[in-house]
């Protein structure tokens, strides 16, 4: 039941010479719900901007996003105006991982858990389960800045899917990690969101990684960003494989489309 | 920019990390273990160096002093052994405790009322533009005022009493440290502040874990130059008639014209001052940056 729809987003940001600059034009597209939609697009194109309105941290200029989850919806429009209103429970991996460096891996955990009001008998199953599968449980009482890039990245993406969002929001989890460590996370990020059916977005400008991981793939143009196109994997999560023929005929269907518009936009 | 470079079909490895096995949890090898203690033992060498050099620094001081006063009659120059001497007597006596405790107290309480005006006043200024503007005038202005003349301002408002050393201390080193989180606070980590928001931290979660984290190393820095500050003014404040402090001790050693009491006053404070200076502060600065790792490395 939990879906986000983006409606004609229009976002400027101002420049340093006091104009204004395009960055969102009339994006538009639904999430596929309890399913991985994977936001493709060159770097700067504005996906980041995107999530970030979704996560209500920037303000459109322009256009909509709707949320509406079981229980009821941000936005006037529910088809369920009986239940009270409550926001989306969201959670979001950053681009950067956004630790409190001050704080031991599982804290940052925690820190996240008493915000999102998560019941404290569960911390501790959650930390164990959340930080092994990033492959990081030996290293819950190490500071961040004691780990490397790639470990902090992980820790960031066990936060976010720790909390068991409802919409969990993933921007370039995976492209700050090794190639072996990359594959592993991908296919159990897969899995987890299949066994608990949130809404995912995630953010990348890798096709393969769109392919595998995404039952929808939403191709943004460059910066003024709008959409190209909208492909929903052919595949189920279950039937990826990434030497499978019809794997890699669908990943090449879709590195064909977006040279294809890619070469129509004229960029 | 082309965006055949951006979207690539496969991504390179990067090379920012060595491969993990995603589920392992890795113990040290025996190579990195045996160069860990020998870097323990590096450091520990380099630690003694250290103490041995401070050492060395303060028996050259001795000496000097006690060259100079080969040359001076004691009444101007007392002998090094003859003042300790002295310090012996003023703290076995004692009426150390006391005055050493009068003093302290007029740093602590004056100390106190400034942090509690500054942190707030230093946050909301770098944060808000309207009580930074409105406020900087006056924080520059405090900055600049000699802390000698609050101290006369002090007594000739409030009398010669307690009130007065509190508030010609507090009012010294306030602006000082309302500066240094001003700046600390425009310093924050933005980004840090957005996680935090989407997590729906609590205002106080966010206070106490993300904010005050951040500035905890200004704060300590203004708490270390504002030390420095206090103790001078306290002194001053307490010459001008108080009847106990150290201030007033060294003013009494004075009107008998005996150096060694002067000396020997001077002395037992500037070591309680070291000790809650590098002691205490900085004690207190290693636990709450536990979390940094130290970058000793290129420093020979
Ligand atoms: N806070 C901001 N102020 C001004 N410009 C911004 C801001 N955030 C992002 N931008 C600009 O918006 C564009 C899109 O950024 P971003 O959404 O981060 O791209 P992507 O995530 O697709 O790589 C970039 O050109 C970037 O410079
Ligand atoms: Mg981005």
């Amino acid at each position: 039941m939990a879906y986000v729809r983006v409606d004609r987003a229009v976002k400027f940001f101002p420049r340093e010479d006091g104009s204004e600059m395009l960055v969102l034009d009339g994006v538009s597209f639904d999430a596929k719900e309890h399913g991985i939609t994977c936001l493709l697009g060159p770097s700067g194109c504005g996906k980041s901007t995107l999530l970030n309105a979704i996560a209500g941290l920037e303000k459109l200029d322009q256009g909509e996003i709707e949320f509406r989850v079981p229980g009821s919806t941000l936005h006037p429009t529910s088809h369920i105006p009986d239940l009270p209103a409550r926001s989306p429970k969201l959670g979001y991996v950053f681009q950067d991982p956004r630790l409190l460096n001050w704080k031991r891996v599982e804290d940052n955990l925690v820190f996240a858990f008493k915000g999102m009001k998560i019941p404290r008998e569960s911390w501790q199953g959650r930390l164990e389960k959340y930080l092994s599968l990033v492959g990081l449980l030996s290293f819950r009482k190490q500071y961040p800045l004691y780990l490397s890039g790639g470990m902090r990245q992980r820790v960031g993406l066990a936060r976010g899917l720790a909390i068991e969002p409802e919409i969990l929001l993933m921007d370039e989890p995976f492209s700050k990690l090794d190639q072996l460590t990359a594959r592993q996370l991908r296919q159990d990020t897969v899995d987890i969101c299949a066994r608990l059916g949130q809404t995912t977005m995630l953010v990348t400008h890798d096709v393969e990684e769109a392919a595998y991981m995404g039952d929808r793939v939403v191709i943004f143009s460059s910066r003024p960003a709008h959409i190209l196109e909208v492909v929903d994997n052919p595949l189920e999560a279950t039937e990826r494989d990434l030497d499978d023929l019809a794997f890699i005929r669908f990943k090449k269907r879709l590195l064909q489309t977006v040279l294809k518009l890619v070469d129509q936009e004229g960029v | 920019m082309s965006s055949l470079d951006s979207i690539t079909p496969a991504e390179p490895a990067r090379q920012d990390q060595a491969i993990a096995v995603p589920t392992g949890a890795g113990s040290a090898s025996l190579s990195t273990e045996v160069s860990f203690r020998r870097a323990r033992s590096a450091a520990k060498r380099q630690t003694l160096r250290d103490v041995g050099l401070r050492v060395a620094s303060v028996i050259a001081l001795v000496s000097i002093w006690w060259l100079l006063s080969l040359f001076f009659p004691p009444s101007l120059v007392p002998k090094p052994w003859d003042t300790f001497a002295e310090v012996g007597v003023i703290v076995t006596s004692g009426n150390f405790f006391t005055e050493m405790g009068a003093t302290l107290r007029r740093v602590l309480v004056g100390f106190g009322l400034a942090m509690i005006v500054s942190i707030p006043l230093g946050i909301f200024m770098g944060t808000l533009r309207s009580l930074e503007s409105f406020f900087e005038p006056p924080v520059i202005l405090g900055l600049t005022m000699p802390g000698l003349i609050w101290a006369v301002l002090a007594i000739m408002f409030f009398g010669l009493n307690e009130t007065s050393a509190y508030a010609a201390v507090a009012v010294t080193i306030a602006p000082m440290l309302a500066i240094s989180i001003w700046q600390g606070t425009k310093s924050i980590d933005k980004d840090l502040i957005d996680m935090s928001k989407v997590f729906h931290a609590s205002a106080w979660s966010k206070v106490v874990d993300v904010i005050l984290p951040q500035l905890i190393s200004h704060i300590l820095a203004a708490i270390r130059y504002g030390l420095g500050l206090a103790w001078k003014v306290v002194v001053v404040v307490e010459m001008f008639g108080f009847s106990n402090g150290v201030g007033y001790q060294v003013v009494r050693g004075f009107n008998v014209f005996s150096m060694k009491a002067v000396l020997a006053w001077t002395i037992t404070f500037l070591v309680v001052m070291i000790v809650i200076e590098f002691g205490l502060i900085g004690w207190l600065e290693r636990s709450v940056t536990r979390w940094r790792p130290r970058v000793e490395a290129w420093r020979r």
